[in-house]
């Protein structure tokens, strides 16, 4: 029914917009490198270390009087968690050392380095019961503290899972079509990532180690995008070969036109429940990967098909026939 | 691409009911089902179920330290053999991972015996643990003209914090889990870290506190000469000797060297003295009680002070040998403090002091809270896809709900057969897997439609949607592999939840729909002699 009032077929002149989809592009880029540069991005416990908490808000608890019953200035914040409950948002990083007890100042500079985020954890705790009566049983609803050498050791392997993802992924590209998809693959995903930081450095989202599994995921469903425009690409190319490249490539965003949007379509169906329904645990990481289609989608008509035009097409160089083919039938 | 031999369907067949069988436990209580039915469902990460996540660390200078404590009075005993006529007097310092040994007499000459006790220290200087390279355990050499310097190679160094780090987690099992009943994991994650994961509604404030205690048990002779004491309070301490306090017995000097440790310990109880206050009674093993009594014989009307973790809990006078090994602490105990600390001694002594790097904490309220929005945002997300689907591909449409439905029942099963961890994130992936998997369906589809729109029979266009969308599905399908694997080898906690589920998501969506809907078009369009699909 649906299919019945999208057009049979789609002669939209992807490529006569390329120049204003590069303009586009690099105002965001440009953008996004700047705002990265002036804002960078809002760290959470995992990359920053410290401790984030959620306290069950009552009568007696509430942003005021949590603020009152924490004896140094940490960040807190009324919010809204999982299931409309009414919850006070912490965040903090080390207490000031004369707070800490004769016991922390005793320790060695190095050990105080490793134990100040716990020790002031415990603190806070101690405060929170003490002042505000709360059960850390029940009403401490969650308490993650991040010391400084984990913190450090989550953000290096989450970039070199990004880097190591990356370079594995370009070189399946290179393997499965020519060099020149292979830089319109790298250029695209390259292009979808910075954007995306970007957004999270101009919008100040925190960037957690969720995060990072979410632009592993915009890598992922990028490639997938460009890949699938990419093998309608080759295999028009080998149809229609006195076609010239532009209209090879505008053929090949026509026909795969329909599934693009009928797949972005039911992810992001599937990514808004999430977003609205999953709590606000999720609610970063879904926010990411919606915008991680739209761009994705976006770069794989705009960036990597472009590139591939500026670059031009060689197919003799790769004969091995990767389509399984049309044998038989007729 | 439309033969379905027997064979094939019979393979089909059993992989949707083995999904079925593995995903069954998740919703109906099978506790009475028979012993070759699973029973567990797929295990709930701490995020969804509420618990402690404590991230601990050794650290390789106490783990050296330690040993290096332990070898000093080996060497003690080397040099102060009773058979020998010419024992070497010297004072032993450990000092991070080194250990100075100082004589502290010379012959006639002004010469200290540096070679010869070299030569003594050898032969307790037993050969590198496992002794596959041969080797021995410490370097000594030659420091000075009356100091020995006691090294630790690297191969030994290694061996020692994988002996430490494995009898870590001994300890920490017998000290948060006494009676092995509770569901505590502790997993060793790399050369010299611990992470233990309490799922319910542990107290993390007792946890810690009950692992932050080094256990470190020992009983050293006391030097109580008030001058002394004065010139130690003031900074000049007795060299070989530590300045220690405890709450009933004041400042004292202490032996650095201890004459009996933790190991010498056999068990600790709690028990009650004669006016019924709690106490803490423990009894020695065969060869601690041989050190106590000998001990104990050599140094009559001298204190002995019982330490703990640098705290003397009490430090009796040594009236005479003691002979037998049982020994008690009294004191200002409340009776949980003297149960707390008897586990503590029975679990016996941590190799190194444990640092807590990363403590993570969830109610069990936000845990269900968690769980409920993730059912309700994936029933919802799954109903919008399937609609969706239907609307746009109607017949196919169906038959690609139905795979969906197939899709959703093998992650499941595959999930709990795989034993893997379900989180938060974990939910999303599988959400975005649905979300995705309907993209190979489309690919699929738009194919069939394009072959029908070129004139082609129904049963033509079917076989040459399949052959020609198989490489775009593997080609894009394999990308988003590469992305899960990495996510799951390099990630750690609620990313590797994620990974995993997006993993196995792929797989069985490429599965369920390359297969399950090739399946059921092709039986549907021979059974009903079906001409021609609305796509």
């Amino acid at each position: 029914m649906l299919m019945k009032i999208w057009p049979k077929e789609t002669h939209l002149k992807f490529m006569n917009l390329r120049m204003a989809g590069t303009l586009l592009s690099v105002v965001l880029l440009t953008a996004s490198v700047f705002f990265l540069a002036t804002r960078g991005l809002n760290f959470g416990v995992d990359f920053a270390g410290g401790t984030a908490m959620e306290i069950n808000a009552t009568e007696t608890v509430n942003e005021g009087t949590v603020r009152a019953a924490i004896p140094f200035s940490a960040d807190v914040n009324a919010a809204v968690g999982t299931d409309a409950r009414r919850i006070v948002v912490v965040k903090f990083g080390e207490a000031p050392e004369a707070l800490l007890g004769p016991e922390f100042q005793a320790l060695t500079t190095a050990e105080k380095a490793e134990r100040a985020s716990g020790a002031t954890n415990e603190l806070v705790v101690r405060s929170l019961v003490e002042k505000l009566g709360i059960d850390p049983g029940t009403d401490l609803l969650k308490n993650d503290t991040v010391g400084p050498k984990v913190s450090k050791e989550l953000f290096r392997d989450g970039i070199t899972a990004l880097v190591v993802a990356l370079i594995l992924m370009l070189a399946y590209i290179w393997y499965r079509f020519e060099w020149q998809f292979s830089i319109g693959a790298v250029a695209a995903l390259a292009h979808d990532v910075i954007i995306t930081l970007g957004v999270f450095s101009f919008l100040q989202l925190e960037f957690n180690l969720t995060t990072i599994a979410a632009l592993l995921t915009i890598i992922g469903y990028s490639m997938n995008d460009t890949v699938v425009v990419f093998d309608r690409v080759r295999e028009e190319r080998r149809k229609y070969k006195k076609m010239p490249d532009r209209d090879v490539i505008d053929l090949a965003l026509n026909s795969t036109l329909s599934r693009t949007l009928l797949t972005s379509g039911t992810t992001l169906l599937a990514l808004l429940a999430i977003f609205f329904l999953g709590g606000p645990v999720l609610r970063g990481m879904s926010f990411a990967l919606i915008w991680g289609i739209v761009i994705g989608t976006y770069s794989s008509i705009f960036i990597a098909s472009s590139i591939v035009l500026s670059l031009g097409m060689d197919l003799t160089q790769k004969t091995v026939d990767d389509t399984p083919g049309f044998q038989g039938v007729g | 691409m439309l033969q379905f031999p027997l064979w094939k369907v019979i393979l089909i067949v059993l992989t949707l009911a083995w999904g079925v069988v593995m995903a069954l436990p998740n919703v109906v209580n099978m506790s009475g089902a028979p012993g070759f039915m699973p029973r567990e469902g797929v295990n709930l990460g701490l995020d969804l179920r509420g618990g402690v996540y404590l991230e601990m660390e050794i650290r390789s200078e106490d783990v050296i330290g330690g040993r290096l404590e332990v070898f000093a009075r080996d060497v003690r005993t080397a040099l102060a053999r009773t058979d020998s006529a010419d024992p070497v007097t010297h004072l032993a310092e450990v000092n991070g991972q080194t250990m100075t040994i100082k004589l502290t007499r010379a012959d006639e000459a002004g010469n200290f015996p540096v070679e010869a006790a070299i030569a003594r220290i050898d032969k307790v200087n037993g050969p590198l643990e496992g002794g596959l390279a041969g080797g021995k355990t410490y370097e000594v050499t030659r420091a000075g003209p009356d100091s020995i310097l006691v090294t630790v190679p690297e191969n030994s160094e290694n061996l020692m914090m994988a002996d430490a780090l494995a009898k870590t987690e001994t300890i920490v099992r017998r000290r948060v889990d006494p009676d092995g009943v509770a569901e505590i994991s502790i997993t060793p994650s790399g050369v010299d870290r611990l992470v233990l994961e309490a799922p319910g509604e542990p107290d993390p404030e007792r946890l810690k506190s009950l692992l932050s205690r080094d256990g470190r048990m020992t009983f050293n002779i006391v030097d109580d000469s008030p001058s002394a004491i004065t010139a130690a309070q003031a900074g000049v301490v007795k060299p070989g000797y530590r300045l220690l306090s405890g709450p009933t017995t004041g400042d004292l000097l202490v032996r650095s060297i201890p004459e009996i440790v933790g190991s010498d310990i056999a068990n600790a109880s709690q028990g009650n003295d004669e006016a019924n206050r709690p106490q803490i009674n423990f009894r020695l093993n065969s060869n601690g009680a041989r050190k106590f009594f000998e001990t104990t014989r050599v140094n009559t009307n001298k204190r002995f002070a019982i330490v703990l973790d640098d705290v003397i809990m009490s430090a009796p006078n040594i009236n005479e040998p003691i002979a037998g090994g049982n020994v008690r602490i009294t004191g200002d105990f409340t009776m949980e403090e003297a149960q707390d600390l008897a586990a503590i001694i029975s679990a016996g002594e941590m190799p190194a002091k444990l640092q807590f790097l990363d403590q993570r904490t969830v109610s069990a309220t936000l845990g269900r809270d968690s769980i409920n929005a993730g059912i309700r945002a994936s029933v919802i997300g799954i109903l919008l896809v399937a609609g969706f689907m239907i609307l746009a591909y109607n017949l196919l449409g169906i038959f690609a709900v139905a795979s969906l439905a197939a899709n959703v029942v093998l992650i499941f099963g595959a999930l709990s057969g795989l034993g893997a961890t379900l989180t938060l994130p974990g939910i999303a992936g599988i959400i975005l897997t649905i979300g995705m998997a309907v993209d190979a369906n489309v690919l699929v589809f738009e194919r069939i439609r394009e072959e029908q729109q070129s004139g082609r029979s129904l049963l033509t266009s079917v076989q040459a949607g399949y052959e020609r969308a198989l490489s775009t599905i593997l080609d894009a399908n394999i990308t988003t592999l590469i992305a899960a694997a990495i996510l799951y080898l390099l990630g750690s906690g609620p990313v590797k939840g994620f990974a995993a589920t997006l993993g196995i998501g792929i797989l069985t969506s490429v599965f369920t729909a390359f297969v399950v809907t090739r399946w059921l078009t092709v039986m549907w369009i021979k059974t009903f002699k079906t001409k021609k699909l609305s796509v």
